[in-house]
């Protein structure tokens, strides 16, 4: 699938806005978390995963990209130290997640193995407040004419509604599982060849398109199969990066009325394209004698931790 | 007709001169000629001990660590690829006899301000947590001989509470810590939706990720106890070399047929998971105790089965040198499908099992430490001056042994080997089930002892914090 974010936005239904949600700010700007001190810890991982990592003299993309992302939240779990109620989360990798919806009679349906999952036992409290989901019913979304919204996806005979009950679970985890809300999804662009990646537009469409699966799989379950406006929205966040890159998502499922074009929308907050760090040398550069990239990790952005820290701790604290 | 006149001159004896007798000659300021040594380049014993001097004197004169490494494995020859995790019978003692180590069942004993005891819900009796180490006071550490099963370690005035330092929460609970491990076992083996695992491929399907999900959240849970886990660095499979010389053999076949060579070992090891920390543990005993013996094997490496290979020589504990956290905490190792205990009872070798384990064990600690050690510049002409501490879990996704590693010393080549009175020391248990069956959704037969066992190996830290 390789809609842009508009694209993704008509098939969803979802209004965008610009930057972090205020609860999520508020959540780094606050000082008592100490994330001074987490800065030069953070620092010290990057240099690990992108330059310290193995004996050969510099770790390959499909190496140092998941490694960066482990210990990214190995930084962010030992905040449960502080805050014993981060102990309440599970990350699952390889699940397999599957949604189903119809979007102005077209039926649409996102499948695929979706990275890795944060579930928590408490859900994310709703993001937006009551007049600003009202106030989407006025946003229009926009379209594409004469280019059908559909374009670039493919059309597949599906036999097998994965969101009916029965064998499948369309969440991924069979019922009981004490985990059962979705907190985060980490989408890790890990391929060495450049061509295999997403490029950053469609990295974000991609998020979008999982995040809104697994909120909406979520909605049906929680309170069936009916198209109506939640009085609970659910929240969703994502995060997805190649390793330097970053894109924040934090998305909110006000309804699951999708076939009509208007009535109030869902919500989506992305913050893209945010830097950890400008360059990683392994070895120094030397032109002529002079060294003109010494080795090492340069322009550490601390902002984008903070936002990755935030986003993690976001819904406990 | 010119040079007989000047040989007459010159004749000794004769003076022409009356100049004064020279007096006995004053002792020279410095020798008048270099000292005598052997050559450098001949095909003699002692041109070979001047050659071996000379670099020896090169690396202990490198400027980094780096170079020192580069210099150390610098010439390749064919070595014997010890694997750490392997089928042949009676491994361990082999391991034991390659590396100097001597093998003390049960677990170490512990000075007192290390372990926290851990609140355990219920009646806790004193006999009741027998089995796992034990608080000591630090005297009584120093008795060797002590590391026997820690039901010895029943010390009187052993501290039952020690005072929490500063800002360490006193006991972690383990009821918590259960529900974790239950929760990590339920989500791997249960919940989640997985498709049928690959062929022989069965450790990557459930027990593996059960046990990188079982670490983390342990490790981040106890790390408000221990403030070493806070400071610490997970790696997810990382790679540790180490490459050793031992003893000596005469070349079998070859141009170098009939030289005496040192036989040249290289461990390359793939634990599941690794904890790096950047302080070292505390040394368990002092760095002269002789607590057993090392077993003497007469044959041939090549006869355990071990093969040769010649490659780089690496020396590599999971990171680079430059990196802070370079001392070891615990490796975590996962065995794989081929070494199944089903596929030992099955051809009625039930007593290997436990050799597995251990030799396991015993070759990636002894690799991890010595590592270690070379990391800060120790190598086996320049001995550690400090024992290096490092843990290990042994699992194969139910059953979990654990062992302790204390290197005491690097000298192992034949040169090095003859005054040195040190050993290396390994104490290790014998594996036990973590539950015994998963199903429709509940642990049946949880075993706390073992949780128990694995949260004081988290706990371990220098007295200081």
């Amino acid at each position: 699938v390789f809609p842009g974010v508009r694209q993704a936005q008509w098939l969803t239904k979802t209004k965008l806005v610009e930057g972090l949600p205020p609860a999520v700010q508020g959540i780094m700007d606050n000082p008592a978390l100490g994330l001074q001190e987490l800065e030069e810890r953070a620092k010290h991982m990057v240099s690990h995963a992108r330059l310290w990592d193995t004996a050969e003299a510099a770790p390959r993309r499909e190496r140092y990209c998941p490694m960066l992302f482990e210990n990214l939240i190995h930084i962010c779990r030992l905040m449960s130290g502080k805050y014993p109620s981060l102990s309440k989360r599970m990350l699952a990798r390889n699940c397999r997640i599957a949604a189903t919806w119809e979007r102005e009679s077209i039926l649409l349906q996102v499948r695929g193995l979706s990275g890795i999952l944060m579930n928590s036992m408490s859900p994310i409290p709703p993001v937006a407040s009551k007049e600003e989901i009202l106030a989407t019913k006025e946003h229009v979304l926009e379209t594409f004419y004469p280019i059908a919204p559909t374009i670039d996806l493919q059309e597949v005979n599906v036999y097998k509604e994965l969101n009916d009950t029965g064998h499948m679970c369309p969440l991924g985890f069979r019922d009981g599982y004490p985990y059962s809300h979705l907190h985060t999804l980490f989408f890790l662009e890990s391929a060495n060849v450049r061509t295999d990646r997403f490029r950053p537009e469609q990295l974000r469409a991609k998020m979008l398109m999982f995040a809104f699966g697994n909120a909406l799989a979520k909605a049906k379950a929680l309170h069936g199969n009916d198209p109506k406006v939640l009085e609970q929205p659910i929240v969703v966040q994502s995060i997805g990066t190649d390793g330097q890159l970053f894109q924040f998502m934090v998305f909110q499922l006000n309804t699951t009325d999708l076939v009509s074009n208007d009535g109030v929308k869902n919500l989506v907050w992305i913050d893209s394209d945010q830097n950890l760090y400008e360059r990683a040398q392994c070895v120094p550069e030397i032109k002529k004698g002079v060294v003109t990239k010494p080795a090492g990790i340069s322009g550490f952005q601390p902002d984008t931790f903070k936002k990755f820290l935030a986003l993690y701790l976001h819904g406990t604290v | 007709m010119a040079a007989l006149g000047a040989r007459r001159l010159l004749r000794p004896g004769r003076r022409w001169f009356s100049d004064t007798v020279p007096s006995a000659p004053s002792p020279p300021a410095s020798p008048l000629y270099p000292p005598v040594v052997a050559s450098i380049t001949a095909k003699s014993k002692a041109a070979k001990s001047r050659r071996l001097q000379r670099f020896n004197q090169r690396v202990h004169e490198a400027a980094t660590v780096e170079e020192k490494l580069r210099l150390y494995g610098k010439l390749q020859r064919p070595k014997y690829m010890v694997y750490p995790q392997t089928f042949a019978l009676n491994a361990d003692r082999w391991y034991r006899s390659f590396t100097k180590t001597v093998l003390v069942p049960g677990m170490p004993p512990r000075a007192a301000a290390a372990k926290p005891p851990v609140a355990t819900a219920g009646a806790t009796s004193e006999t009741g947590r027998a089995p796992e180490p034990r608080a000591e006071a630090p005297g009584h550490a120093e008795a060797a001989g002590e590391a026997e099963v820690a039901a010895n370690a029943e010390a009187p005035g052993a501290a039952k509470t020690p005072e929490p330092s500063a800002g360490v929460a006193p006991c972690p609970d383990i009821g918590e810590l259960r529900s974790l491990a239950c929760d990590a076992l339920l989500q791997e083996s249960f919940y989640q939706n997985k498709k049928r695992p690959f062929l022989y491929r069965d450790q990557d399907h459930t027990p593996g990720p059960f046990l990188t999900q079982l670490v983390s959240t342990l490790a981040a849970s106890l790390s408000r106890h221990n403030p070493l886990l806070a400071a610490s660095s997970l790696d997810l499979n990382p790679e540790v070399n180490y490459y050793w010389h031992h003893g000596n053999e005469v070349v079998v076949h070859g141009h170098r047929k009939g030289r005496v060579d040192p036989v040249r070992f290289q461990i390359d090891d793939n634990p599941h998971l690794q904890i790096r920390v950047p302080k070292q543990l505390p040394e368990v005993v002092p760095l002269e105790s002789d607590l057993g013996d090392v077993p003497v094997i007469d044959h041939k490496p090549s006869k355990l089965p071990l093969f040769k290979k010649q490659y780089e020589n690496k020396v590599f504990i999971g990171t680079k040198v430059a990196d802070p956290c370079c001392y070891g905490h615990t490796q975590f190792h996962l065995l794989p499908d081929r070494l199944k205990r089903e596929r030992f009872i099955k051809e009625r070798l039930e007593d290997q099992i436990e050799v597995v384990y251990r030799s396991n064990g015993i070759a990636s600690l002894f690799a991890w430490t010595a590592a270690q050690a070379m990391y800060q510049g120790f190598w086996n002409e320049a001995d550690v001056t400090r024992p290096f501490v490092s843990q290990a879990v042994v699992t194969d996704g139910k059953y979990f042994a654990f062992f302790c590693y204390q290197l005491n010393t690097l000298a192992l080549n034949a040169e090095t080997i003859k005054n040195n009175p040190r050993k290396n020391i390994c104490w290790g248990t014998d594996s036990k089930p973590l539950y015994d069956v998963v199903e429709d959704g509940n642990v049946k037969g949880f075993n706390d002892e073992v949780l128990l066992h694995l949260v004081h190996f988290l706990l371990n830290r220098p007295k200081e914090l």
